[in-house]
């Protein structure tokens, strides 16, 4: 017995309901999308201690810290360890205003974020880096007037502009070509 | 007209004839290629998805800082301070003058007033969410500034900020590359 072969159609899909949720999907991705990649950097508050807390036997086993400072003047950068300036005379904390790294470009306007010589105040943590290789914090501050984006790079330069952080993973070392990448931001004069 | 002339116009109405008798054709629009081209693009844009806890949505006029840094934006509270000035809670709280200062009416000792008011009734109910899901309010603000922002306003801020109960500071960036 012959059987009675049914010829099969050709079934089209209805796309339609699916385009109509795509083309909604669109501006709603374009809504949330990032233009522009954002990150963040910690930044710390200074630390006051109302109560000083008595010398533990574990303390004073550890070495002197470091206290690395950098203040960001409009004529460049002052950097100072442990109280002491660079390039002060010894017993002085501070040489007469004088800048320990002078603007990369003198004489130009504030504006200019690019004045400041980052080259040489990544070069100077990095030696600083080595001396002290478990120090991580640095204390920057700044005159009144110091844009936003010269504290920005003034951190970058500190923390190393080859520092990435963020692949770093819970359990990881540091890379060693970080040096300070916990700044503190202090108000008020340096 | 001669018989040539009439013989051809009479070919050609039969021809017309025929082909109006004939039934049209349904058009289909064809919707594949269309699909594969809106497929690439919504996975494209679920790919540049922004997956951070905080959208920030810069204000109009304002230049992010760009930076090295690499670190993921954590959760927290931002605050948008720029040269005009200061939005906290889509709402503008303090307005700058000209030079890109803070009004001193509003400033006493660092404490910016009109922003400490709104980031206290903020820590309130943050804290209160916080306790009612169990998970402990951080305290994390993070600073949407600009590239020309004063340092000494960027010390205000972070001055209420502590004073209103925030801890951690972040700085908000655009990764720079």
């Amino acid at each position: 017995m012959a059987r009675k072969k049914r010829e099969e159609g050709e079934i089209e899909a209805n796309l339609l309901p699916v385009m109509n949720i795509m083309f909604l999907l669109i501006p709603a991705l374009l809504m949330a999308m990032e233009f522009a990649s954002m990150a963040s950097i910690n930044v710390s508050p200074p630390k006051f201690s109302s109560q000083p807390s008595e010398p533990k036997p574990e303390d004073e086993k550890k070495e002197k810290p470091l206290n690395l400072k950098v203040f960001i003047m409009e004529d460049g950068y002052r950097v100072s360890a442990d109280g002491q300036q660079e390039g002060a005379e010894a017993g002085k904390a501070a040489d007469s205003k004088a800048p320990t790294i002078p603007l990369a470009k003198a004489g130009s306007p504030l504006t200019d974020y690019d004045r400041y010589d980052y080259k040489a105040l990544e070069a100077k943590a990095k030696e600083y880096k080595s001396l002290f290789p478990t120090e991580q914090i640095v204390t920057i501050s700044a005159e009144a007037k110091i844009p936003m984006q010269a504290l920005i790079y003034t951190m970058d330069a500190l923390t190393g502009s080859t520092c990435k952080l963020g692949k770093v993973q819970k359990g990881e070392g540091i890379p060693e070509d970080c040096y300070f990448w916990q700044p503190v931001v202090e108000g008020g004069a340096g | 007209m001669t018989p040539d002339e009439a013989a051809f116009l009479a070919k050609k109405k039969e021809k017309a004839a025929v082909r109006r008798a004939k039934p049209e054709d349904k058009g289909v629009l064809g919707l594949t290629s269309l699909m594969d081209i809106v497929s690439i693009i919504v996975v494209y844009l679920l790919k540049s998805y922004a997956s951070d806890p905080v959208i920030i949505s810069p204000t109009a006029g304002q230049k992010i800082p760009l930076s090295t840094a690499d670190s993921s934006i954590q959760d927290g509270i931002p605050i948008f301070v720029t040269q005009r000035g200061i939005t906290f809670g889509d709402k503008k709280v303090v307005a700058m003058t000209a030079e890109g200062d803070i009004e001193d009416s509003a400033v006493t000792n660092h404490l910016i007033g009109p922003l400490f008011d709104a980031m206290a009734e903020e820590v309130d109910k943050a804290k209160t969410l916080g306790e009612n899901i169990g998970k402990p309010w951080e305290g994390r603000a993070i600073l949407v500034g600009d590239q020309d922002l004063k340092f000494s306003v960027l010390v205000d801020v972070m001055y209420t900020a502590g004073r209103a109960e925030f801890s951690q500071y972040s700085f908000c960036i655009i990764r720079k590359g």
